[in-house]
């Protein structure tokens, strides 16, 4: 992995669905900062969308899963542009969490995670907004939707 | 030059990579329009040592191609 000469690029991507107890275990982790006020956190579902897949056969079908793949370099090299904008724009955040899920994530799992603490909530609340927005038009990640009769479509962010 | 492929690009491709020869990022586009023809009707970016080029500019072999669909994080 490279390495830009002053920040380290974090890697962002976990295999597999993110367990609810990791998230626990992060907010916990804080409990030492005496600065922090406020945490802000977003959390991106797997959603079992209804399809209506194109002629000849219209036949309804949900999504199951989601297979998410990315260019890991790219996505990372991004990431980390983002992150240093990030504490550029709300200078009082304390620190910012992010991991996205790679592999096949059920329908109802967690695939997602922007989690940022400041001292007071406005920084932290805005911060994740934006990298949200941000990671999910500039990373280079596909998500494959598995549908109800094991065939797929290719997800696309609008 | 290897061009890394992805996502739905390089299911059309059948492989997620190829080896392209080109002196401009165009031409490197033209090439590989001609290898996939179902790029010709899919939005796609092409991103050059990990940032993405919308025009044209000059190509040594040494660069990092990749070429991607549309994104879809979160």
């Amino acid at each position: 992995m490279s390495e830009s000469p002053k920040h380290s690029v974090k890697d962002i991507f976990v295999d597999g669905p993110i367990d609810p107890a990791f998230i626990a275990t992060s907010i916990a982790k804080h409990a030492t900062r005496m600065d922090i006020g406020a945490h802000e956190i977003f959390l991106g579902q797997v959603r079992a969308d209804p399809v209506i897949t194109p002629s000849p056969a219209e036949v309804r079908q949900q999504v199951t899963a989601i297979e998410y793949t990315a260019y890991r370099p790219m996505a990372l090299e991004r990431m980390t542009a983002i992150r240093e904008e990030a504490f550029t724009k709300w200078p009082t955040m304390t620190c910012l969490h992010v991991h996205h899920s790679l592999g096949v994530i059920p329908a109802g799992q967690l695939c997602f995670m922007v989690f940022a603490s400041a001292p007071h909530r406005i920084a932290a609340r805005e911060a994740v907004a934006w990298v949200v927005d941000r990671i999910k038009a500039e990373l280079p990640i596909f998500g494959r939707e598995i549908l109800s009769d094991s065939t797929h479509l290719w997800k696309t962010n609008l | 030059m290897e061009v890394l492929l992805f996502g739905l690009v390089a299911e059309h491709a059948g492989t997620d990579r190829l080896v392209l020869e080109a002196s401009t990022l165009e031409g490197l586009r033209s090439s590989l329009e001609e290898r996939i023809p179902q790029l010709a009707n899919l939005s796609y970016a092409t991103a050059v040592d990990r940032s993405v080029v919308h025009g044209d500019m000059p190509l040594t072999g040494s660069e990092e191609i990749a070429v991607l669909p549309p994104f879809a994080g979160g």
